[in-house]
């Protein structure tokens, strides 16, 4: 073992000089990333991803790892997927701070009224369906089309310029309608319920929310996202929600069946255990 | 045939002169020359309720019936099973708790579905609960043995018709509201014939050695929905009803 690390050494030296080189080359920026083109001429981001991101306190990252094993990483404590407002905060008024304010007690074991919805199983809404387990672009001719693993769901998002249905109809997973500005998929979501959350931790909208999207590949297996959301009964101003996904790249992957709704009794007998 | 058809399909003829006696009109192509079935769908029968031939109660239309000779074939032992779900088919039917209706009962429920397709892949986005169907084309199965709500689909086109095989269900789900069952081995082969732009003939095949004692057909044509911005909504049946949520709390 201690040979080939000696051995390793000059290799080592001479990655890192190529590394310097090649910073020094990155202040001419690259070319942006052009994709292939769909039949109907839309750039094509089709495939399987994996969003980078966190959805147990999106304001936080700390406790993601409650989900693998049950204890917050502090290395990550505060880094926030909110890249706007600069605090990392998502600006709600007063009333809404006060209001959501009970789970920083109650997330690791809520009384019914405060289990996330996703506990539920219901479909997780615009944009917590992309922060979750992997999904699947497809772009048929004048659509794009999400299917989520987690849950079964999937969301159209119609590339027509049609208008959005009458406001009065909400939706779990809002009514998209998308543009391309160049590379990037831009989607306007309206008719968003009030039933969905952004995380464990409470952090909820009305069903005023509007969320402006954009998708932007910057390379062969790489999406950046941004989601814009605005909802003048909750917040004092809009702010940005900011993860990337990456392509799964197993050759022959496919996005299978997960059934939730039917193999939830776990979740059901739990919250109803005696002493609760 | 009277006179006057006589005059109208003369008429046209002369209107359509490519489609002659017996041709269905012009069906919508991909671009790879494939029927395009893509676009919202839905059944207008009342199968969902029950596959055989019935009576009106409150509630419940009546149908004709989509099974080919009106009957269900099941061994002695299925026939005394269906009886039994059918005088509990109001807490047992897999529908009353919302959960993923399988397949060929997705086709028939009484909401939309939306069609999208591509050469190596049609999908099929419900209504109801947000179900999904994915299609992939002239693939295999994977390996069993899975259990899927919604079983696994692989199509491949004959001719103009494209002739889904599905299998690897799960024995949870039913065919109808009266307890038409099925096993785990169930096995589908669906059909769909475009008939014009606008109706699709469906017919699917059904086998399980366990249940039935020879496969079994039903068939009914999908229906475009023509309405102007017409939209695939959804209907979360499992979230209606919990009023114990954060959003609506206790009183």
């Amino acid at each position: 073992m201690r040979a080939s690390l000696r051995l390793l050494l000059p290799v080592l030296a001479v990655a890192s000089a190529t590394t310097v080189h090649l910073d020094a080359r990155q202040e001419t920026p690259a070319a942006p990333y052009v994709p292939p083109r769909t039949p109907d001429g839309q750039p094509d981001i089709q495939g399987i991803y994996n969003p980078v991101g966190t959805f147990y306190n999106i304001e936080d990252l700390e406790y993601q790892s409650l989900y693998q094993n049950f204890k917050p990483n502090p290395s990550v404590r505060g880094r926030s997927l909110v890249v706007d407002p600069p605090d990392g905060r998502i600006p709600y008024q007063a009333w809404a701070a006060e209001k959501r304010k009970p789970i920083d007690q109650l997330h690791l074991d809520p009384t019914p009224e405060w289990v996330d919805p996703n506990a539920h199983c219901w479909p997780q809404g615009v944009p917590r369906h992309l922060n979750n387990r992997e999904f699947e672009i497809f772009q048929p001719p004048g659509h794009v089309v999400i299917f989520n693993l987690a849950h079964h769901t999937y969301r159209v998002i119609p590339v027509d310029n049609s208008p959005h249905i009458p406001a009065n109809i909400k939706l779990w997973v809002g009514d998209s309608r998308g543009r391309w500005e160049g590379n990037t998929l831009v989607v306007e979501v309206s008719n968003n319920n009030d039933q969905t959350w952004f995380d464990v931790m409470a952090s909820f909208h009305s069903d005023e929310m509007r969320v402006t999207e954009r998708f932007t590949p910057v390379g062969p297996d790489r999406i950046e996202y941004r989601a814009v959301i605005t909802d003048p009964k909750v917040y004092t101003r809009p702010w940005t929600f900011a993860i990337h996904f990456n392509r799964n790249k197993d050759p022959g992957a496919e996005v299978w069946e997960e059934a939730c709704v039917e193999a939830n009794q776990k979740n059901i007998d739990l919250l109803q255990r005696p002493g609760r | 045939m009277t006179a006057r058809m006589v005059c109208v399909l003369a008429v046209a003829a002369v209107w359509f002169p490519s489609a002659s006696v017996g041709q269905s009109p012009a069906i919508p192509r991909a671009a790879d020359g494939r029927p395009d079935l893509s676009g919202i769908w839905q059944a207008a029968t009342a199968a969902n309720w029950n596959l055989l031939p019935h009576a009106a109660e409150k509630d419940v239309p009546a149908g004709l019936g989509v099974v080919e000779g009106n009957e269900i074939p099941y061994q002695p032992w299925a026939a005394a099973q269906q009886r039994e779900n059918f005088a509990k088919r109001a807490t047992a039917d897999p529908e009353s708790k919302c959960f993923l209706p399988g397949v060929p009962r997705i086709m028939y429920m009484p909401f939309p579905f939306q069609i999208f397709q591509t050469p190596g892949h049609i999908a099929m986005a419900f209504e109801y609960v947000h179900a999904v169907r994915r299609i992939f084309m002239n693939t295999p199965h994977p390996e069993g043995p899975i259990e899927w709500w919604m079983g696994d689909s692989r199509g491949r086109w004959e001719g103009d018709t494209l002739v889904v095989d599905v299998v690897h269900f799960t024995n949870q789900t039913w065919f109808d509201r009266t307890g038409h069952f099925h096993s785990e081995g169930l096995h589908v082969v669906e059909r769909y014939t475009p008939l014009g732009p606008n109706h699709i003939q469906y017919e699917a095949t059904i086998e399980d050695p366990k249940v039935f004692t020879r496969p079994w057909t039903i068939s009914f044509p999908l229906y475009r929905r023509m309405e102007k911005g017409l939209r695939v909504l959804d209907y979360e049946c499992y979230a209606f009803g919990h009023e114990r949520t954060w959003h609506r709390p206790p009183e």
